[in-house]
């Protein structure tokens, strides 16, 4: 068949970049392979190297901007152009778009591998030849992930997004829209979930990749120093992009912890979630390492250590790929990918250079120079490596746990998360983070070589008799009583003050040299942060419907959410609280909630905070928080129930009833409806039979309700009647109110009733379930995550000048 | 001996003590069966939800329960079990494809402190269809 419309050149074009992408990487590694052998042929090699690698990051370019187009002009023919985009969608989430799929995300990571490239190229020098041909093996592997090519028989590498045309998609190909050549005017893209389309996604996946994608530049020189046998000339160049890495990935982890925050709804900022631990090890790792081949720098201990942990930075950012890409995660983690057939490529893509790293390193392990003397116990090299060592277990503890499912996969295994995945993390990591920060707090007045300890003790006691007034302080005004977390707030306080004591007395003030310490502080306040708006976080939307669920067991009470009436007003933490109402703008539901705060009763209204439905039939109905922020406390709220239609309120129905809700009743007992109190208070027999058309041999019997709203007392008097042993009772209605009563049981014993209570749809208000949290003092993390961004800058900026 | 050898032993002994743990505070996957047989014990269980059996939730009496039936994944012999969940009623409930509940049997109910939904809506998404 003929379709019409179709654009099938542009996607040969693509296609043609992709293939010439793999085909140059692989060249360009091959070549400067060669040229990294000191011979007569090395400059012609490195010639051949060098314009195969432009090649290649012209060929990958050309894939961007190929897709972009497409995505641009939507042509919906392509089945990636269609799954990720839509004709509606704002022009600004194009670039979401791009790298909402994994062959987008797979080409974002190439693309910065490519910009890296670029400047190495003419920045390494004599480490050009092994440098590139590492990372051009890199891109040919990345590459490949986009070839799309079967090779024996069923075995797909890659997935293409510019061959995989929407109508021959396995998954859809018998739908009858294709038989129709024309059905490109039909139809319209799958478009970008509506989660994902918020400034968030444009600007935290770029930088996470860049991130990822810097760590391939320690991992290329110290495979380039082990294969050169260079051991320790590769340090100095690599040291600025390492600690680049650290900048870049270490920002683009808290970014996406700041997007859970903002406009997720799993009520905070970091959940352990694979996903995450998945970024957050790689760079634990590559802290580690950093520090390790500064002391290497400096005095040449560590050697062996600083090698096995920038290959295993690599590794693990590969290992993450794999773990979040193949779908092993199932049921673990919210947001793994779905697996697109390429898990064992990946797998062989880990395994090759984990092997390529063990490999070189065991061949070296002998000619590697080795320092003799033992480390002093009053140096610095010897406790930056302690610090190394322990976030090499922290991560190693973190990385085991999240790997479970991989577990469960080689030795068959049925092992599930604990209940409480957070306190089980938190448990294990809350003493590394201790020990890592009191080692942040000493490191640095500790002098390489060796330290006198009369002198080491006194230049650090000010800022531990400082820390350790203002931890009592802090402990004092947020009534800690948990040791542990006593600990971790003083070792915290101390790595900021003791830091900050360095650069104003050891460093005269010189704010030059001062990045190692202004990053150490940043990352004294984080941990600080994290501590204080994580234990102290304060869920205040507790069940205050009066109910009592405690009765089901200790261990099953889970009243986090409060329901909130529409004009009711419910006490709520420090503040009262009122759902004003609903209100629609686009796809989004508003809930408006007032916070009001009590004075002298009256109520002073303070804010408003409304969180919101996106409402998406097709995509999924999902909630994002609202948080108010203040500056030593944040309020966050989420909607966890609500209805997505209010409830009916159209003209022609408002006068019907709701179905009726059937109360048994003692004398005395009191029931609500939405608009009032009823109380039972009495039968009665003896009444005027003749107001209800009753025959004398009717058995009767008045019930006298009493309903209550705000400004009125009305009575009810619903009557139970048997007439020739059938009941046919007469109800009774308060119009006001729009309240009917009926009543179709009685005891004859005791005189208990069951009456049936109905409302007018008018009557029934909109309601919301919703949890509220308070976070206390989270404004420190993020002004540690700036002080150390900014700090890490510094220290490779100072770098840089240096050399 | 050298300091980096006491160093090393700490290493071995807290990475061992980190696989100890793991191993010790997990759940295990079952289904409502063996879950049945140790009452005293919290599983995760794999089911689908019985759309056939009634759901009640009524956040005007009580916000965090929510009562729902579900048929768990064994193959030979699948049991469907009242819910309950002492929790909101995740939105869109109707749509998830597989419910992953973590709790415990009390009597013939499973008390479940949590859900996780595997929907179809969230990564996989709709079908291609004319536009109306």
């Amino acid at each position: 068949m003929e379709y019409i419309g179709e654009h099938l050149l542009i996607g040969k074009v693509g296609n043609v970049f992709i293939i010439l992408s793999f085909v140059f990487a692989l060249l360009a590694s091959i070549s400067y392979f060669f040229a990294a052998r000191q011979n007569e042929e090395t400059l012609s090699w490195k010639k051949i190297g060098r314009w195969s690698f432009r090649i290649h990051a012209l060929s990958v370019i050309g894939i961007v901007v190929t897709l972009f187009i497409m995505l641009f002009n939507h042509y919906f023919e392509y089945e990636y152009v269609w799954h990720h985009s839509n004709k509606a969608m704002p022009m600004r989430y194009i670039l979401s778009c791009f790298w909402e799929g994994q062959e987008g995300s797979f080409l974002l990571w190439t693309f910065w591998h490519v910009v890296l490239g670029l400047i190495l190229q003419r920045t390494t020098k004599e480490w050009e030849a092994p440098v590139m041909s590492v990372i051009s093996l890199v891109q040919a592997f990345l590459a490949s992930m986009l070839l799309g090519i079967f090779i024996f028989g069923d075995n797909r590498i890659g997935s293409n997004p510019f061959t995989v045309l929407l109508r021959e998609h396995p998954d859809w190909a018998n739908i009858p829209l294709f038989t129709n050549p024309n059905y490109l005017e039909k139809i319209d893209g799958n478009g970008l979930n509506p989660l994902l389309q918020n400034y968030w996604m444009t600007i935290h996946p770029p930088t996470l990749f860049l991130g990822f994608a810097l760590t391939v530049v320690p991992f290329a020189y110290a495979i380039a120093g082990l294969w050169t046998r260079k051991f320790t000339e590769w340090l100095k160049p690599a040291l600025p992009w390492t600690f680049m890495a650290i900048a870049v990935l270490g920002i683009g982890i808290l970014m996406g912890g700041a997007w859970a925050y903002e406009a997720l709804s799993f009520g905070g900022f970091w959940a352990w979630d694979p996903v995450e631990n998945a970024s957050l090890v790689p760079w634990l790792t590559l802290v580690g390492a950093g520090h390790l081949m500064l002391i290497n720098k400096n005095k040449g201990q560590s050697l062996f250590t600083a090698f096995a942990l920038a290959i295993l930075t690599f590794v693990l950012i590969l290992y993450s790929t794999f773990l979040t890409r193949s779908g092993i995660l199932g049921e673990t983690s919210v947001h793994a990918f779905t697996d697109l057939g390429m898990s064992g490529q990946l797998l062989i893509y880990l395994l090759f250079f984990l092997l390529l790293g063990i490999l070189l390193l065991i061949m070296n392990w002998k000619h590697m120079p080795k320092v003799q003397e033992e480390e002093s116990l009053y140096s610095r090299e010897f406790w930056m490596f302690v610090g190394a060592i322990i976030l090499l277990i922290s991560s190693f503890q973190i990385m085991f746990y999240t790997s479970m499912p991989v577990w469960n996969k080689l030795f068959d295994l049925k092992m599930a998360p604990a209940k409480d995945v957070i306190g089980f993390y938190n448990a294990w990591q809350l003493p590394f983070a201790f020990l890592v920060t009191i080692l942040i707090a000493i490191g640095q007045f500790f002098k390489y070589k060796n330290t006198d300890p009369k002198e080491f003790f006194k230049k650090i006691t000010f800022s531990l008799l400082v820390s350790v007034l203002l931890t009592g302080l802090f402990s004092y005004i947020l009534s800690y009583n948990n040791a542990l977390y006593i600990l971790l707030m003083f070792s915290s306080i101390f790595a900021a003050v003791s830091n900050f004591n360095y650069i104003t007395h050891a460093l005269g003030g010189k704010i030059r040299k001062a990045g190692a310490s202004v990053a150490h502080i940043g990352f004294g306040l984080i941990m600080l942060g994290v501590l204080i708006s994580t234990s102290k976080k304060d869920i205040i939307s507790q069940n205050s419907s009066g109910k009592d669920i405690s009765a089901l067991g200790e261990k099953m009470t889970n009243n986090d959410n409060i329901l909130l009436t529409q004009g009711d007003t419910l006490p709520m933490g420090n503040y009262w609280v009122t759902f004003r109402g609903r209100r629609a703008e686009g796809i989004n539901v508003y809930f408006d909630v007032d916070y009001f705060t009590k004075e002298n009763n009256t109520y002073v209204k303070e804010f408003t905070l409304s969180p919101l439905f996106q409402v998406n039939p097709r995509m999924g109905n999902v909630p994002e928080p609202d948080t108010r922020h203040f500056l030593t406390f944040d309020v966050y709220t989420h909607v966890t129930y609500a209805l997505i239609d209010a409830p009916n309120k159209t003209e022609n129905t408002k006068d019907e009833y709701t179905a009726a809700k059937n109360v048994p009743m003692k004398r005395g007992d009191t029931v609500f409806s939405s608009n009032a109190i009823i109380i039972f208070d009495s039968l009665s027999t003896n009444f005027d039979r003749s107001k209800y058309n009753l025959k004398d041999d009717d058995i009767a019997v008045m019930a006298n309700i009493s309903v209550l709203d705000i400004r009125k007392k009305y009575q009810a008097n619903p009557v139970y009647v048997i007439r020739d042993n059938a009941i046919q009772p007469v109800p009774s209605r308060v119009d006001d109110l729009g309240l009917q009563f009926m009543f179709w049981k009685v005891d004859p014993q005791n005189g208990n009733i069951e009456i049936s209570v109905q409302e007018k749809k008018a009557n029934v208000r909109d309601f919301l379930v919703m949890q509220a949290m308070i976070f206390p003092y989270i404004n420190i993390l993020w002004m540690g995550c700036i002080v150390m961004f900014i700090g890490t800058l510094m220290a490779i900026l100072e770098r840089i000048r240096k050399s | 001996m050298k300091k980096i050898h006491i160093l090393g032993i700490i290493i071995i002994a807290v990475a061992i003590g980190a696989i100890l743990t793991t191993l010790g505070s997990t759940s295990t996957y079952a289904n409502f069966t063996e879950a049945t047989q140790s009452p005293d014990n919290e599983f995760h269980v794999v089911g689908k939800l019985n759309k056939e059996k009634e759901m009640i939730y009524d956040p005007k009496t009580d916000a965090n329960i929510f009562t729902f039936y579900m048929t768990d994944m064994d193959t030979l012999n699948p049991t469907t079990k009242k819910v309950v969940l002492h929790k909101n009623k995740p939105q869109d409930f109707e749509r998830s494809e597989q419910i992953v509940l973590i709790g415990q049997m009390k009597g013939d109910e499973f008390h479940a402190s949590d859900i996780l939904m595997k929907c179809p809506s969230k990564y996989n998404d709709g079908k291609p269809q004319a536009a109306k």
